[in-house]
């Protein structure tokens, strides 16, 4: 079965048509070709797919695209403006925070939502936010310590 | 000159992956683009009595599907070509990952629908899923050409061990296991396969070695070379674990017979039973000391779960054979090593290639002679290490710049050994610290073929405008790529930013070897310094564009002789220590890993960040081997094909601190003194724990994971022990 719904992806806004059974994830790769959103496992183990849906992060391979209908959707695409990068995405740039890349959109919007929630988060706060996110590469200091810096980042920015 | 090496620059590949520009192979499509799907054997030793793909090739949407009789050589392998593509009517099914067919169809819904219209019916064989049952006479044999299964056999004869244990004060005997690992890379298998304007088959696929998989995939396709093409785009993660084939030769076949572009996705269950495993070992270890903590003798057995073909068991039973003696000088040694076919998922390249698997029991067996004489572990080490000029099991010395004692002496130092820990403020909370070293060879071992080829491009007219360097070295995630571009700049003196990369792509680039065995920043830095330094003398003598290719040959090393196992084994190692805290919570079994101080000489840090990235990314996979990682089997039959049963750590898993420590011991060959790194510090991790665990609590564990069970079973049964013999 075909629904018809309208969602807004990364700002733009989309009248489509999805299948009742299509996911979100599917949606986004196949069918709208924003495949910055990664499928890793297709059972919400790693996170790989997080997308904000209005600000909520969530796993799109278990969220079905008809749920997105009347909703704002953020997919990593959508976090830099202009050729700026979002703070996040700067930090983990420059200390190191990806290396094999694949699980790095799916961190960046967890971080993003955490960040958004909670501008001043602990080490602790941040792993607690970050639970839902596999990366096999890095060890998940250098994202730690990306999620610190572009929290300092946004503090000093509000700061001036 | 303005130098660029050992400063952290970005990576050049960062960009890209921060902002989801970076295309990997699941993200890649092609107008007319086709979707595949493996239909595997799904049981794990069968004879294949007939196969009908009549009905499922009228299925809707359905363009072909291929199996054994349409590939023109049905046989594969990395080392040993024992491996068929599709299993053909009649042979037998040898693992639950064994190919029977491919389907190719207009969507990949409908090529999963007709994959279920192929009917197949088996004939169950004995299945043989433990590998010391595989070596007994009647065992099933799964490969006409191997008897009892054994598919190598090294050993290693140094001195007299039945002397050496007459000259010992203590012996300490012991059995040990070590479990499968998956390598759990996020990103899946996939490819997308296609005829380019040249009339290639061209590949798009995550791998590790761009030459080996197109020799692969022309050796099935029975093409010559220069007619396979093989790109990888982004590589999601690799391990070890896309050293072998996986999708390669079905979609290169499939794109191939239809002229048109063939995708593949697979699903991490697919990824799970689909490829290669860490192999489990079995080991049995008896080692003397004297009083003085020499160690006067080793006697070692290994025997290896090669699982169904040979990927590349040959190679890591050889590491396992020489690692599983330690990093220490021992007069007499005695080690015999087997590599077993069995019906399990093949075992093959795993971040440290046999190394941690041979280490974990050496290294405890020190930590426990140094229990047993009441020695302190990093003095039993500084006593026996390799140092310069040592001699291996193998009877022949280390290449120069050996740096262990170094490291050990940095380690305790960093980790201020010497110091107590504070205890838990909770009763039921147990704290303790383990030491463990190691070394890790760079490059390929044993006489195995060893090169590399760079080629440099100077652009420009009074000054150099763009380097460009052709290198096809893989970039798994490691940073290899950035690691290149440095070097290229640091041999020329251009400014990194002018330095553009042309990689990974059999058509534009000389075979570079893999990204496996640490060995890529070693040999890609050779190369590439040696293309630039051809390019530069060009540069000087006129020549615009300057360009030159350099082919980098490390020193030769040997095979082990049959009845002695001497050999050179390899031209470079690295060398590591780490030190570990740990607390185990007496009421649940659970370990919590406080600290892990980590010291690796790595000869010259290319990218510090990327290099302490290494540290901390293996030291997380390394605690997920001892600690939480359990893949399960039963009888060739794979019970943890998820990652919501496979667990692999998470941010709240890991170490609460790690700290990476850099040692810079410059290797005399190689690249500004560069030794390859990323396997190492793998290696002491899971023996550390152990040690550290039996600080804690005063038991040792011989087997891995130390799941919570595990470890709550055995505090139980000490504790059920020592009320049994208390006094009523």
């Amino acid at each position: 079965m075909k629904h018809q719904i309208t969602t807004w992806v990364n700002g733009e806004r989309y009248d489509i048509e999805v299948q009742s059974h299509h996911t979100l994830l599917q949606v986004l790769r196949n069918q709208l070709v924003f495949t910055g959103t990664k499928n890793g496992c297709s059972e919400g183990e790693c996170g790989a797919c997080t997308v904000l849906l209005d600000n909520a992060p969530v796993n799109s391979c278990l969220t079905l695209a008809v749920e997105a209908d009347g909703h704002r959707i953020t997919t990593v695409e959508g976090l830099a403006h202009d050729d700026q990068l979002d703070p996040i995405q700067q930090a983990f740039i420059d200390l190191g925070g990806t290396q094999c890349g694949f699980c790095t959109p799916g961190f960046l919007i967890a971080a993003r939502a955490l960040l958004d929630r909670n501008p001043h988060p602990t080490e602790e706060e941040i792993r607690v936010g970050l639970v839902g996110n596999l990366c096999r590469c890095t060890g998940y200091t250098r994202i730690i310590a990306a999620v610190q810096e572009a929290a300092r980042k946004k503090r000093s920015r509000r700061d001036n | 000159m303005p130098t660029v090496l050992g400063h952290s620059i970005s990576r050049v590949d960062a960009r890209a992956k921060v902002t989801g520009e970076a295309l990997y192979p699941g993200d890649l499509t092609l107008p007319g683009m086709l979707h595949a799907k493996v239909l595997f054997a799904g049981r794990p030793h069968a004879r294949l009595r007939r196969l009908d793909v009549t009905r499922a090739r009228q299925a809707a949407g359905v363009a072909a599907i291929f199996t054994a009789q349409d590939v023109p050589v049905n046989e594969f392998g990395l080392i040993i070509y024992d491996n068929p593509v599709f299993i053909p009517e009649g042979d037998a099914v040898r693992w639950v990952g064994d190919k029977v067919a491919l389907v190719v169809a207009e969507t990949e819904r409908q090529a999963a629908d007709a994959l279920k219209l192929i009917q197949v019916e088996y004939e169950d064989l004995p299945v043989v899923s433990d590998p010391r049952a595989a070596m007994q006479e009647g065992a099933p044999q799964l490969h006409p050409d191997k008897p009892r299964n054994i598919l190598c056999y090294y050993r290693i004869r140094k001195g007299d061990v039945a002397a050496g244990f007459a000259q010992a004060d203590v012996i300490v005997e012991s059995a040990y296991y070590t479990p499968m690992q998956e390598h759990a890379y996020l990103q899946p298998e996939a490819g997308l396969a296609h005829i380019d304007e040249e009339g290639r088959v061209t590949v798009q696929v995550a791998g590790q070695w761009t030459h080996e998989d197109q020799a692969q995939i022309a050796h099935a396709l029975a093409l010559p070379e220069e007619k396979v093409r093989v790109v990888y785009p982004a590589i999601g993660g690799a391990f070890g674990g896309r050293e072998d084939m996986s999708v390669q030769i079905v979609l290169a076949l499939a794109a191939w017979k239809l002229n048109r572009p063939v995708k593949i996705v697979w699903s991490r269950e697919e990824s799970i039973l689909g490829h290669h495993k860490r192999h489990q070992m079995y080991f049995k270890h008896k080692w003397g000391a004297r009083r003085d903590g020499q160690i006067v003798a080793a006697q070692v057995e290994c025997i290896g779960d090669a699982g169904a073909y040979a990927y590349t068991s040959t190679k890591v039973m050889g590491n396992t054979n020489l690692m599983c003696t330690g990093p220490y000088e021992i007069p007499n040694i005695h080690v015999d090593t087997y590599g077993v076919y069995t019906n399990n998922i093949p075992a093959g390249a795993f971040r440290g290639f046999g190394a941690p698997q041979g280490l974990f029991g050496a290294e405890t067996q020190v930590n426990k002679l140094a229990a047993a004489l009441g020695m302190d572990p990093v003095e039993i080490r500084l006593k026996n290490c390799l140092r310069e000029g040592s001699l291996l099991s193998v009877q022949t010395p280390l290449p120069p710049g050996v740096s262990l004692p170094q490291v050990i002496a940095r380690c305790a130092q960093e980790a201020r050994w010497g110091e107590s820990i504070k205890a838990s403020p909770s009763p039921t909370v147990l704290r303790g610290k383990g030491f463990a070293a190691g070394y890790k060879n760079v490059g390929f071992s044993f006489g195995a073929p060893e090169k590399c080829y760079a080629t440099v491009e100077l652009h420009g007219a009074a000054r150099i405008e763009e380097l460009v360097v052709r290198h096809a070295g893989a970039e798994v995630g490691q940073g290899a790529h950035t690691a290149m571009a440095q070097m290229a700049a640091e041999a020329t003196g251009v400014p990194v930013a002018r330095v553009r990369l042309i990689v990974s792509d059999t058509a534009q680039t000389g075979d570079s070897g893999s990204a496996s065995a640490s060995r890529l920043t070693f040999m890609a830095g050779n190369a590439i310094k040696g293309a630039a330094e051809l390019a530069l003398k060009k540069w000087k003598d006129e020549e615009r564009p300057a360009i030159a290719t350099f082919l980098y040959r490390p020193p030769k090393t040997t095979p082990y002789d049959p009845l002695t196992g001497k050999s050179e084994p390899n031209f470079a190692y690295g060398y590591v220590a780490q030190a570990v805290t740990v607390e185990v919570d007496t009421e649940t079994g659970q370990i919590r890993v406080l600290d892990v101080v980590s010291v690796n000489d790595v000869g010259q840090a290319v990218n510090p960040q990327q290099v302490e990235g290494q540290i901390e990314g293996a030291i997380a996979q390394a605690q997920g081997w001892a600690l939480l990682e359990n893949f399960i089997t039963k009888d060739g039959k794979v019970l943890t094909p998820y990652l919501s049963n496979y667990l692999i750590p998470t941010v709240l898993d890991v170490a609460e601190r790690v700290r990476p420590v850099i040692a810079e011991y410059p290797d005399p060959i190689g690249p500004y003194g560069a030794r390859g790194m990323a396997e190492m510090p793998f290696l002491p991790l899971a023996p550390a724990i152990v040690a550290a665990v039996h600080d804690a609590t005063g038991i040792w564990f011989h087997e891995l994971p130390l799941t919570p069970e595990r470890v709550y079973v055995a505090l139980r049964e000490r504790a059920n022990i020592a009320n049994s013999t208390k006094p009523d």
